[in-house]
C-alpha cells in the first residue's frame, strides 16, 4: 500500500509557516501538560522536586505553557487560512519567518530562565531579566517588548496581506482585532508600585486581551473552519460573525469587572461587574437557538470529522466552562468566598480548554488534512477514527473530570477557609487539611493522567491519521460549488 | 453595598447559579426545537423550563439577597434570556432567507 506522506510542496508560504507555530504549539501542549502533572503532585506530595523544582515554578511553566501553545496555535492558525481569505500570497513572508524564530527563540530562552536561575535580587534587573512577577503573564520585560514587536509584524502580514488581495468580513474583524492584540497586552507592561493599579492594568490583558481578543481571533477561526468543513455559506457565517462579536463586547468589556471587585478599586465596580457578568453567558445560551437552527436545516454533512467533533466539543466547552463554571460564582455576594481558591482552576480548566484548546486541535485536523494532500477525512476512516475518537473522548473526559475534583476541593476551600473561617492564616491550613480538599485533588491527578493519555493519542493521531488513506477529500456545501467553477 | 450569602445557602447558591444558566440554555434549546417541528407539545415543554429557570433565579436572588440595586440583576437575568433566543430565531431566518 503506498502510504501518503506530509507533502510540503503544495502548500502556500503562509501555511507552511503555520505549520511551523503548530509545531511548537504541539511541543508547548505536551510541555503544559507535563508541568500541570508535576505541580499537581506536588499538592499531594509538597516535598517533591522541593529547592529543585519548586511549585511556583511548576506551576508557572504549566500556565505560561498554556497561553503560549494557544498563541502560536491562533497565529498558525491565522497564517493558515489568510491567503486562502485574500486570494494573494503572505506579504512579508520573510519577516514573518523572522518572527516565528525571534518569538521560538525568546520563548525558549524565557523557559529555560524560568527553571535554572528561577530568581534574582529584589530589584529592577530581576524583573527586566528573569521574571517580571505577574501572574500569567511572568516573562521577563525584555520578552514583553519581543512579544509586542512579534505582535506587530503579525498584525503587519496580516493586514498587508488583505490590502494587497481581497477583503471580506472575516478579515476586517481580524486586522481589527489583531491591533487589539498588539495595543491590549502594553497595559500588562506598565510598572507600578501600587499593587491596586499594578492589578487593575493586569488584568486588561488576562481578561481583555486573553478573553476578550483571543475570543474574537477564536471567533474568525471558526467562521472560517465553518466554511470549510461544513460549507457554510460565507454570507450567513459573516454576519454571525458580526452578531457574535457585538454580543461579547456588549457584555464582555464590562464584565471585566468581575475581576476587580477584590483590588482595591471603587466600590462602583461591585455593581458594573455583577450587572454584565451577569449577562455574559446571555449570549452563549442565545447560540443554542442558532445550533438548533443550523443543525436541524443543514445536518451535519462534512469534510473533516475529527475537525468538526473538535468544533462542537468546542461549542459545549465553552458553555459549560465560561458560562456555567463561570456564574456559579461571579456575584460578589457569592465571590466573595470563592475568589482565588481551587474553585476559579476549576472554571479556569474548562473554560481555557473549552474555548481555546478545542479549537487549535480543530484547525491541526483541517492542516493536516491539506498537508497530506487534501486526503479523505469524512466518515469511516481507517480502524473507525478510533484514534482520534479515543483522543476527543480522554482529553474531554481527563479535563471535565479535573474540573469536577477541583469544584470540589474549592467548595470545600470556600466553606472551611473562607465562610467559616474568616479568611484567616489558621483557616488556610485547615482548608488545605480537609479530606474533601485532599480526595479532590487525587481525582484531580488521576484526570490529570487521563488527560496526559489522552495528548499522546492525540500526537499519535495527528502524525499518521490519513496516511494510509486513498480517497480524497468530501466536499461539502459550498465549497463544492467553489472547486468546480475554480 | 451588598450583604454577602449566608453560610447555610452557600450550596444552594452555587447549584441555583448553575441551574439558571442550565435551564437558560434548555429553554433556548427546546424554544427554537418548538420553532423548528412546529409542535405544540414542545412549546409547552419550553414554557415549563423557563418557569424552572425563573425560580431557579428567584432562588439565587434570594440566597444573594439581590435586594434594592440587585434587583435589576434579577430583571435583567429574566428578561435576556427570555428574550435573546426570540431574537436569535428571527436573526437566523432572516439571515437565512435573505441569502437564499
Amino acid at each position: 500500500m503506498n502510504a501518503r506522506t506530509l507533502d510540503s510542496s503544495h502548500l502556500t508560504g503562509g501555511q507552511k509557516l503555520a505549520i511551523k507555530y503548530f509545531t511548537v504549539a504541539v511541543i508547548l501542549f505536551t510541555a503544559q501538560i507535563l508541568f500541570g502533572l508535576i505541580s499537581g503532585y506536588q499538592y499531594l506530595a509538597p516535598e517533591f522536586g522541593y529547592n529543585v523544582l519548586d511549585f511556583n515554578v511548576t506551576r508557572m511553566v504549566h500556565i505560561n505553557a498554556l497561553v503560549l501553545w494557544l498563541l502560536y496555535g491562533f497565529i498558525g492558525g491565522i497564517y493558515w487560512l489568510v491567503e486562502e481569505e485574500s486570494g494573494t500570497e503572505l506579504v512579508g513572508l520573510r519577516l514573518a519567518n523572522f518572527a516565528f524564530w525571534l518569538l521560538t527563540l525568546a520563548v525558549t530562552v524565557v523557559v529555560l530562565v524560568f527553571l535554572f536561575i528561577q530568581t534574582g535580587p529584589g530589584d529592577m534587573s530581576t524583573l527586566w531579566l528573569i521574571n517580571e512577577g505577574r501572574e500569567y503573564i511572568e516573562a521577563p520585560r525584555w520578552a514583553d517588548f519581543g512579544i509586542v514587536v512579534c505582535m506587530l509584524i503579525f498584525f503587519w502580514n496580516i493586514a498587508a496581506t488583505f490590502m494587497k488581495g481581497k477583503w471580506s468580513g472575516i478579515s476586517g474583524v481580524l486586522v481589527l482585532d489583531l491591533v487589539a492584540l498588539a495595543g491590549v497586552y502594553l497595559a500588562g507592561m506598565v510598572y507600578t508600585p501600587n499593587i491596586s493599579v499594578d492589578q487593575y492594568w493586569w488584568w486588561w490583558v488576562i481578561h481583555l486581551w486573553v478573553e476578550a481578543t483571543w475570543e474574537v481571533l477564536v471567533a474568525c477561526i471558526m467562521a472560517w473552519g465553518l466554511i470549510k468543513t461544513l460549507g457554510a455559506r460565507r454570507k450567513i457565517v459573516t454576519t454571525w460573525l458580526y452578531i457574535e462579536v457585538a454580543m461579547m463586547f456588549g457584555s464582555g468589556i464590562l464584565g471585566l469587572g468581575h475581576h476587580y471587585f477584590w483590588i482595591g478599586t471603587p466600590e462602583y465596580w461591585l455593581s458594573i461587574g455583577g450587572f454584565f457578568s451577569a449577562l455574559e453567558p446571555v449570549p452563549l445560551v442565545a447560540m443554542v437557538v442558532h445550533a438548533v437552527y443550523d443543525s436541524g436545516v443543514h445536518k451535519f454533512k462534512n469534510s473533516n470529522h475529527p475537525a468538526l467533533a473538535w468544533l462542537i466539543a468546542h461549542a459545549f466547552g465553552n458553555f459549560f466552562g465560561a458560562g456555567v463554571w463561570g456564574f456559579m460564582h461571579t456575584l460578589p455576594q457569592i465571590n466573595l468566598y470563592t475568589h482565588g481558591t481551587q474553585w476559579s482552576a476549576s472554571h479556569g480548566h474548562l473554560a481555557f480548554f473549552g474555548a481555546y484548546a478545542t479549537i487549535n486541535i480543530a484547525i491541526f485536523y483541517m492542516a493536516l488534512q491539506k498537508w497530506r494532500g487534501n486526503v479523505y477525512m469524512s466518515a469511516g476512516l481507517e480502524g473507525n477514527g478510533w484514534k482520534w475518537k479515543w483522543a476527543l473522548g480522554l482529553l474531554n473526559g481527563g479535563v471535565v473530570g479535573m474540573t469536577i475534583a477541583l469544584l470540589i476541593s474549592g467548595y470545600d476551600q470556600a466553606f472551611i477557609e473562607r465562610a467559616l473561617g474568616g479568611a484567616t492564616w489558621a483557616a488556610y491550613f485547615d482548608a488545605q487539611n480537609g479530606v474533601w480538599f485532599i480526595q479532590g485533588l487525587w481525582w484531580r491527578q488521576l484526570f490529570g493522567f487521563m488527560t496526559a493519555a489522552g495528548l499522546i493519542i492525540l500526537i499519535w493521531d495527528l502524525l499518521t491519521i490519513g496516511r494510509n488513506e486513498k480517497r480524497s477529500i468530501q466536499l461539502v456545501g459550498d465549497n463544492t460549488a467553489a472547486e468546480v467553477t475554480s | 453595598m451588598f450583604e454577602p450569602v449566608e453560610i447555610d445557602d452557600l450550596m444552594i447558591a452555587v447549584i441555583a447559579g448553575a441551574l439558571v444558566v442550565l435551564f437558560g440554555a434548555l429553554y433556548a434549546f427546546s424554544f427554537a426545537m418548538a420553532k423548528l417541528n412546529k409542535e405544540r407539545w414542545i412549546t409547552v415543554v419550553a414554557c415549563c423550563i423557563f418557569a424552572a429557570f425563573s425560580a431557579s433565579v428567584f432562588v439565587l436572588a434570594r440566597a444573594l439577597h439581590l435586594d434594592g440595586y440587585w434587583q435589576s440583576i434579577t430583571v435583567a437575568m429574566l428578561l435576556g434570556y427570555l428574550i435573546a433566543p426570540q431574537a436569535i430565531w428571527k436573526l437566523s431566518v432572516g439571515t437565512h432567507e435573505s441569502s437564499d
